[in-house]
C-alpha cells in the first residue's frame, strides 16, 4: 500500500516535472531562455499557419512576460490619469496587440542559430545575453531581461541596443499626447487597429 | 552630389533652428491639451513635429513609389551573393572613414579592427566583394563623425526629418557632410570620376533599402504611430552605438526621468 503510494507519488512528480520543462529550467536565467529560444524557433518556424502561431505566441507571452508590469511601463505617466477601467481595457488590448504585432514580425525570422551567450545582474533585475547568428553579416544582439528568483518572467527585450518596452512606451505616449491627453483615445485606435487586422 | 547638397541643407536648417530657438517652445500655447500632456518637444526633442511630419509623409511616398519598386526590382534580378558581394564591397569603402573616427574617440581596439578588416578584404577579398574578416572572426562595426561628435560631448540638437535621407539632427548631419568629406574615395572619385559617388550613394541607398524591405513594412503595418515609432528607434539605435555596445547596460528609466527629453540645447550646437 505505502509502496503503490510512493510509486503513483514519484510518477505524479515525474509528471509534473516533465509538463512543466521550464519550471526545472528555471533555476538558471539563461537556461530559461535558451528553453525560451528553442520553444520560439518551433513556435515561429515558417512553415506554421499564422493562426496557430498567434494561438502559441499568446501563451508565451502569458507565461513568459511580465505583461501587467510591461503594460504599466508602457503606458508611462498615464497609467496614474487613467481609470481602474481604462487600465484593465488597456492590458487586454496592449496583450493581444503584442501578439499580433510580434507573431507577424518574428514570422520573417528564418530559423538562424540562437545562441545565449552570458548572464548578469543588473539591480533586481537579471540581463541574459544571446545573439541570433545571422549567415550573412554580423550576429544581432539580443538581451533579455528577468525579473524573478527560481521562476522568471521577462519585462523587456532589447534588440540590437534598442528597447522593445522603450519604443512601445514612445509610440503610445505621442498617440496620447495627440489626442489632448486622453487614454480613452489610445484605447480606441488599438481597438480599431485590432478589428481591422481581424 | 551628397557633398554638395547637405551643407545648403544644414544652412537652411541651422537658420531656421536659430530663429526658433529664440522663441518659447513652439505651439504650446495655442494647444489646448498642454496643459496635461507635455508636448513632443519636451517628451522627444522633436520641437518641429508637425514639419518632420510632412517631411515624414513626403520621404514615405517617395520611398512607396521609388525606393521600395528599385529595392525590389535589385532584389529580383541578382542573386543572393552577388548582393552579398555588392554590400560587403560597398562596406569595404566606408573603412578609411569608419578608421578616422574609431581614432578621433580614442577607441584603438576598434580602429586596429577596422584597420585589419580593410587590409584584410581589400586583398585576401579581393578589392572588397568578400567579407574574410569577419569569416576570421574580426565583425564589421559601423562609425561615423555624428558618433563621434556625441562622444565629444556635442548634443545632438532637435530631431529632424530630411527629405530622402530620412531621420537625423543636427549633429548627425554635420557628421554626414564631415564624413562625405573626409572620405579618400569621395575625393579620387571626384577628382577622376564624379558618377563613381553618385553610383555609390545610390547603391549604397538600395543595397540598405533592399534588405530592410519587411521588417519596415512590418512595423508601418502594426504601428499606431508609424512616425513616433520610427523616431523612438531612430534615437535609441544612435545612443547604442554612441556607447559603443549593441547590448544595453542600464535600466531605461521611466519618462518622467526625462531620457528621451536629452538635449533641447540648440543653441550650444550652433555655438560649437
Amino acid at each position: 500500500m505505502i509502496r503503490r503510494c510512493a510509486a503513483v507519488g514519484a510518477l505524479l512528480v515525474m509528471v509534473l516535472v516533465l509538463a512543466t520543462p521550464r519550471a526545472a529550467m528555471a533555476q538558471d536565467a539563461r537556461g530559461f531562455i535558451a528553453t525560451l529560444g528553442e520553444q520560439a524557433i518551433q513556435v515561429l518556424g515558417p512553415g506554421v499557419p499564422e493562426v496557430q502561431r498567434q494561438a502559441r505566441f499568446r501563451v508565451l507571452f502569458h507565461d513568459d512576460f511580465d505583461l501587467p508590469g510591461i503594460g504599466q511601463f508602457v503606458l508611462g505617466r498615464y497609467w496614474r490619469v487613467a481609470t481602474p477601467q481604462e487600465q484593465q481595457d488597456f492590458l487586454a488590448l496592449f496583450q493581444e496587440y503584442l501578439v499580433r504585432a510580434y507573431s507577424a514580425r518574428l514570422g520573417q525570422y528564418g530559423g538562424e542559430p540562437f545562441r545565449v551567450t552570458g548572464a548578469r545582474p543588473n539591480g533586481e533585475e537579471t540581463i541574459v545575453t544571446s545573439e541570433i547568428v545571422r549567415h550573412n553579416g554580423s550576429p544581432i544582439g539580443v538581451d533579455w531581461y528577468l525579473i524573478g528568483h527560481g521562476s522568471f518572467k521577462i519585462t523587456d527585450v532589447y534588440v540590437s541596443g534598442v528597447s522593445m518596452k522603450v519604443t512601445q512606451r514612445d509610440e503610445f505616449a505621442s498617440v496620447i499626447q495627440r489626442n489632448g491627453g486622453q487614454v480613452a483615445a489610445l484605447i480606441a485606435q488599438l481597438r480599431q487597429k485590432l478589428a481591422a487586422a481581424g | 552630389m551628397r557633398v554638395r547638397r547637405l551643407p545648403l541643407i544644414l544652412i537652411g536648417l541651422l537658420v531656421a533652428g536659430l530663429a526658433v530657438s529664440g522663441c518659447a517652445a513652439p505651439g504650446a500655447s495655442s494647444d489646448p491639451g498642454a496643459a496635461q500632456s507635455a508636448s513632443a518637444a519636451d517628451d522627444f526633442n522633436d520641437p518641429y513635429e508637425e514639419t518632420n511630419r510632412g517631411v515624414f509623409g513626403f520621404n514615405q511616398a517617395v520611398d512607396e513609389a521609388v525606393l521600395v519598386p528599385v529595392a525590389k526590382t535589385y532584389r529580383t534580378v541578382l542573386p543572393p551573393p552577388v548582393r552579398q558581394s555588392v554590400h560587403d564591397f560597398l562596406q569595404n569603402l566606408d573603412g578609411p572613414v569608419i578608421f578616422a573616427n574609431d581614432m578621433l574617440q580614442g577607441e584603438v581596439k576598434l580602429a586596429g579592427n577596422t584597420l585589419a578588416r580593410l587590409l584584410l578584404n581589400t586583398t585576401v577579398g579581393i578589392g572588397g566583394m568578400f567579407d574574410v574578416a569577419t569569416l576570421i572572426g574580426i565583425p564589421y562595426h559601423s562609425n561615423d563623425l555624428g558618433i563621434t561628435f556625441a562622444v565629444w560631448g556635442f548634443a545632438a540638437g532637435p530631431y529632424v526629418i530630411v527629405p530622402v535621407l530620412g531621420p537625423s539632427n543636427p549633429r548627425d548631419l554635420a557628421g554626414r557632410v564631415g564624413d562625405g568629406f573626409g572620405d579618400p574615395a569621395n575625393y579620387f572619385a571626384s577628382a577622376h570620376m564624379l558618377w563613381a559617388v553618385v553610383a555609390r550613394t545610390a547603391t549604397t541607398g538600395i543595397d540598405e533599402r533592399s534588405r530592410n524591405i519587411e521588417s519596415l513594412a512590418d512595423i508601418e503595418r502594426t504601428a499606431l504611430d508609424n512616425y513616433a515609432t520610427i523616431r523612438s528607434l531612430y534615437r535609441q539605435r544612435r545612443e547604442a552605438q554612441i556607447r559603443h555596445e549593441q547590448s544595453n547596460l542600464p535600466n531605461p528609466t521611466p519618462i518622467q526621468g526625462g531620457d528621451g527629453a536629452a538635449d533641447p540645447s540648440l543653441s550650444y550646437s550652433i555655438a560649437k
